[in-house]
């Protein structure tokens, strides 16, 4: 333990040369993206789809995170103190998605819905169904629910980075006990947040569709890509020497054993989802569904079927693989692509609806939606280094650290 | 508060420097020695009488259990009409009590399978007992559906087996998969607390000290030996069946509640099921588990080995089960305001201001307020407040069941075909026999066979770590950092 001094444990000055190139591959991402969407001749309506999918990718990863680290105060977990700076160092990088998803909250919010149907006034009057959620369908009542979600997560990982933080230059348990004891109240708060979020910003794309679980579904996905995230963040430090003695294979098994646990949870909460609803064949429910397996979207479904769960599952079930950092790796790269497939397989097929329902030629996941997922994501690792650069990347201070040093799966 | 978590701080050699360093807590209170604990739980079993409580006990239980007998044996002779199931409530107790006893069938195979691959050592006082619970609430459930079927003779028919009639069950029929999912989960949960019991067996069996304790107790410990190749293959066996076993925990109950879901009655077909069944039968699983273990530990003295730190480990889980059950009945209104189906609004507004108003009050004052107490500390510490909240629980739960059968089926699309569920007098005594039925099983279990898993407790004692400095479980060390390694 006496090996994890803090001088060794921080970027420095190379944190400054990688935030500068992700911040570049950002802005360049961005303007591909701008010339993209500006071809669509919609008034951006397709690539202000392909802009909500790459905030809710890179939003996800927070969010995982979040959890993630509740979690671990929760329970009180003692393996994962190595790991658990990353994790609140993503978290606390909510703020970007929520600074790049604004603009659209707002335009939805002044009547236009070239994003979210239901925000133009016409077409909610349009259909007797949605008159009957109007209260809940509302520009402006949507904004501010927006912003008690937003402001709840950033809040909430701002308060566990600054306490963890602390600990770094004045050891003391103080700050773990505070974290644990509030872990509770932290985690209501977390699921009631992320349950309606995931209804807002991505049920209500097709405004007439509804189906219980998808807040969990949302989750599900959530923190399966932290873990797949958490596993590429923690192989590219130790690549350039960081954390090489703090985090051991002995965590990377942990972090596959979770990385299987939410590809199998996903598998569970998908199948229940599409098996009851096909079971059931109520056409207010299938035509979420009916979308998605026709035209190229079919082959997307095909993708997740296999691709998010099947493969996955058989690919991660062996403790070889689990214990092999560059098996782990692929698997999370994998992993990490099929998430953002699943996102824009939830995304996407809306935006070919109101504007003829045959004419989106050209495949379903465009070069606009991985510009956009590039556009966000070099600000999003910006803001991240950003964010790491002068912090010890393992909680020196934590109680439970030599406990987490000292981890080996028996 | 803060110092009441129970983290025992220990400044060891070498981390002094950099604040406090905690350790994991002794899970066992008194006498931590490896044969005490032997002593503790083998003198329940051994001991020449069961104390006075455990006869009064079983007399009530066993009498119940006849009467169980009686009903069902009434229920054959006369038919199911001898139950309140009518039009337009086909589905009355019967249902309701299978699913409320599978519910309680989960907390074991959550507490063997799924704490163990998560490693919460705690699991090992308790796993034992709830294990065999488990089993036992199996009983009572998988009896349900095969006396339903009226013509019990052909029960068997509901297994898929080759017959010269050509007559398959329908393998569409979610009532078929519960079949498979229900007596899976019966055989691996059976599987696991038999396997787990072995070498606890052989110590019974070397305790023995009449032939015929001795030859019974021998004979189904299978001839183990304790040899180091005996524990190697237990400990490989024990970690395929608790890896086997997790997606059981998810899958019965999933079933369970796609048995409703998959239909489109209002109210009973909602995509968050699964989950929600699932998480709700290990909310009731695990009241359960306090509810009878509560009385157990002062009954056979083993407050020492199932220590007010599992209990509230316990406590902790049914408060955060019953939020997640909490949240799914929150969604489950909002959606069906929000999606707009006037069925659905009028079901959910049936259940909370309808002719059954007075069971959606009882299950979301007993599932959703009732295990809100668990955030106070100094209840969910206190044995007599805590078996009261778990009770509660329970009665909600089963009330959940009671709401989502009945209301659904009282009051469907046409009006005219409307009416109002109620139970005869056999409907309730059945169920209270099974009642019965779980008791008397359970305290002949606390008589016959060792309550706590012997083998497994020993396990985290300090004498099992001999080379550990903090002489605690959960692993602070295993001599990998140099501060801590000292041969």
């Amino acid at each position: 333990m006496t090996s994890t001094s803090t001088a060794l444990e921080t970027l420095g000055p190379r944190g400054a040369r990688w935030s500068q190139l992700a911040l570049g591959v950002g802005v360049l991402g961005a303007a591909l993206a701008a010339f993209l969407g500006s071809q669509f001749h919609d008034g951006f309506a397709r690539f202000q789809h392909a802009w909500l999918l790459a905030c809710v990718f890179w939003l996800t990863l927070s969010l995982g995170a979040l959890f993630f680290v509740v979690l671990q105060h929760l329970v009180r977990a003692g393996w994962s103190v190595v790991v658990r700076r990353v994790a609140e160092l993503v978290a606390a990088n909510v703020v970007v998605a929520a600074v790049l998803i604004a603009p659209l909250v707002v335009w939805a919010a002044m009547g236009h819905g070239s994003l979210w149907s239901w925000a133009d006034p016409e077409s909610l009057r349009a259909s007797p169904l949605l008159q009957g959620k109007a209260a809940w369908l509302d520009g402006r009542f949507f904004a501010i629910r927006c912003v008690v979600y937003f402001g709840i997560w950033i809040g909430l990982s701002r308060w566990l980075l600054r306490h963890s933080v602390e600990q770094d230059s004045a050891p003391d348990a103080k700050p773990t006990l505070a974290l644990e004891l509030r872990a509770a109240p932290a985690m209501v708060v977390y699921a009631l947040s992320v349950n309606f979020a995931a209804f807002d910003l991505l049920m209500s794309l097709s405004p007439t569709w509804y189906s219980t679980i998808f807040g969990v579904y949302v989750f599900a996905g959530s923190v399966m890509s932290f873990f797949a995230a958490a596993v590429l963040i923690v192989s590219f430090l130790q690549g350039r020497g960081l954390l090489a003695r703090a985090v051991t294979v002995e965590h990377y098994h942990d972090l596959g054993k979770f990385l299987f646990a939410f590809v199998f949870f996903w598998g569970y909460i998908a199948f229940s989802q599409f098996m009851l609803i096909w079971y059931a064949d109520l056409p207010e429910e299938t035509e979420w569904f009916h979308v998605r397996l026709a035209g190229s979207w079919k082959l997307v479904s095909a993708v997740l079927l296999f691709g998010h769960f099947i493969l996955p599952f058989a690919g991660l079930l062996s403790r070889h693989v689990k214990r092999r950092v560059g098996f782990l790796s692929l698997w999370a790269v994998w992993l990490l692509v099929m998430h953002a497939v699943d996102l824009a397989w939830i995304v996407l097929p809306p935006a070919s609806h109101g504007h003829g329902a045959e004419s989106h030629a050209g495949g379903a996941i465009g070069l606009v939606d991985v510009a956009c997922l590039v556009a966000v994501g070099g600000v999003w690792t910006f803001a991240l280094v950003r964010s790491a650069a002068n912090r010890s990347l393992v909680p020196v201070g934590d109680p439970r650290l030599p406990e987490s040093l000292a981890f080996e799966n028996l | 508060m803060g110092s009441a978590h129970g983290p025992i701080s220990v400044g060891s050699a070498g981390t002094q420097s950099r604040g406090e360093v905690w350790t994991r807590p002794v899970l066992v209170d008194g006498d931590q020695s490896l044969g005490a604990v032997t002593r503790r739980v083998c003198d329940v079993v051994e001991a020449p009488k069961p104390p006075r409580a455990w006869y009064i006990a079983i007399t009530i239980s066993a009498s119940l259990t006849l009467m169980l007998f009686g009903m069902v044996v009434y229920l054959i002779a006369t038919g199911v009409g001898v139950w309140g199931n009518t039009n337009p409530v086909f589905w009355g107790w019967d249902i309701v009590n299978f699913v409320f006893w599978v519910g309680i069938a989960h907390a074991g195979t959550l507490i063997s399978a799924i704490l163990f691959l998560l490693r919460q050592k705690w699991r090992t006082s308790v796993n034992r007992a709830a294990e065999a619970m488990t089993l036992f609430a199996v009983c009572c459930a998988g009896m349900y559906p095969a006396i339903h079927v009226g013509r019990i003779w052909v029960a068997y028919w509901l297994f898929p087996l080759p017959n010269q009639m050509q007559m398959w069950p329908n393998f569409r029929s979610p009532l078929l998969w519960d079949v498979f999912a229900v007596s899976t989960y019966a055989t691996v949960s059976l599987l696991f607390w038999y396997m787990g019991l072995v070498p606890d067996l052989a110590t019974l069996r070397d305790r023995a000290v009449t032939p015929l304790r001795r030859r019974l107790y021998g004979f189904f410990a299978l001839g183990w030996r304790g040899s180091a190749r005996h524990w190697q293959r237990f400990e490989r066996a024990y970690l395929i069946l608790a890896a086997l076993a997790t997606p059981l925990v998810l899958s019965v109950h999933s079933v369970v509640s796609f048995d409703f879901a998959v239909s489109q009655v209002p109210g009973w077909h909602t995509t968050i099921f699964p989950p929600y069944f699932v998480a709700g039968a290990i909310f009731s699983g695990f009241a359960m588990v306090v509810t009878i273990m509560v009385p157990a530990r002062e009954l056979f003295g083993l407050r020492d080995l199932v220590t007010m730190k599992h209990l509230e480990n316990m406590n902790k889980v049914i408060l955060a089960t019953g939020s997640m059950v909490g949240l799914a009945y929150a969604t489950e209104f909002f959606i069906a305001w929000y999606g707009g189906n006037a069925f659905e609004r009028f079901t959910f507004l049936n259940r909370a201001l309808g002719p059954y108003a007075w069971a959606y009050w009882i299950m979301i004052f007993c599932n959703v307020v009732a295990p809100q107490f668990f955030w106070s500390k100094s209840i969910r510490t206190n044995p007599w407040l805590m078996v009261g909240v778990c009770i509660l629980v329970n009665v909600g739960m089963w009330f959940e069941r009671f709401v989502i059968v009945v209301t659904s089926l009282s009051r469907d699309y046409l009006p005219s075909a409307w009416g109002y569920f109620k139970p005869t007098p056999i409907d309730i005594c059945t169920f209270i026999g099974t009642l019965g039925l779980f008791f008397t099983l359970f305290l002949l279990f606390c008589r016959y066979l060792p309550m706590v898993a012997i083998a497994e407790v020993k396990t985290v004692l300090p004498d099992a770590h001999a080379h550990d400095e903090h002489g605690h479980a959960g692993g602070a060390a295993h001599g990998r950092s140099p501060e801590v390694q000292h041969v």
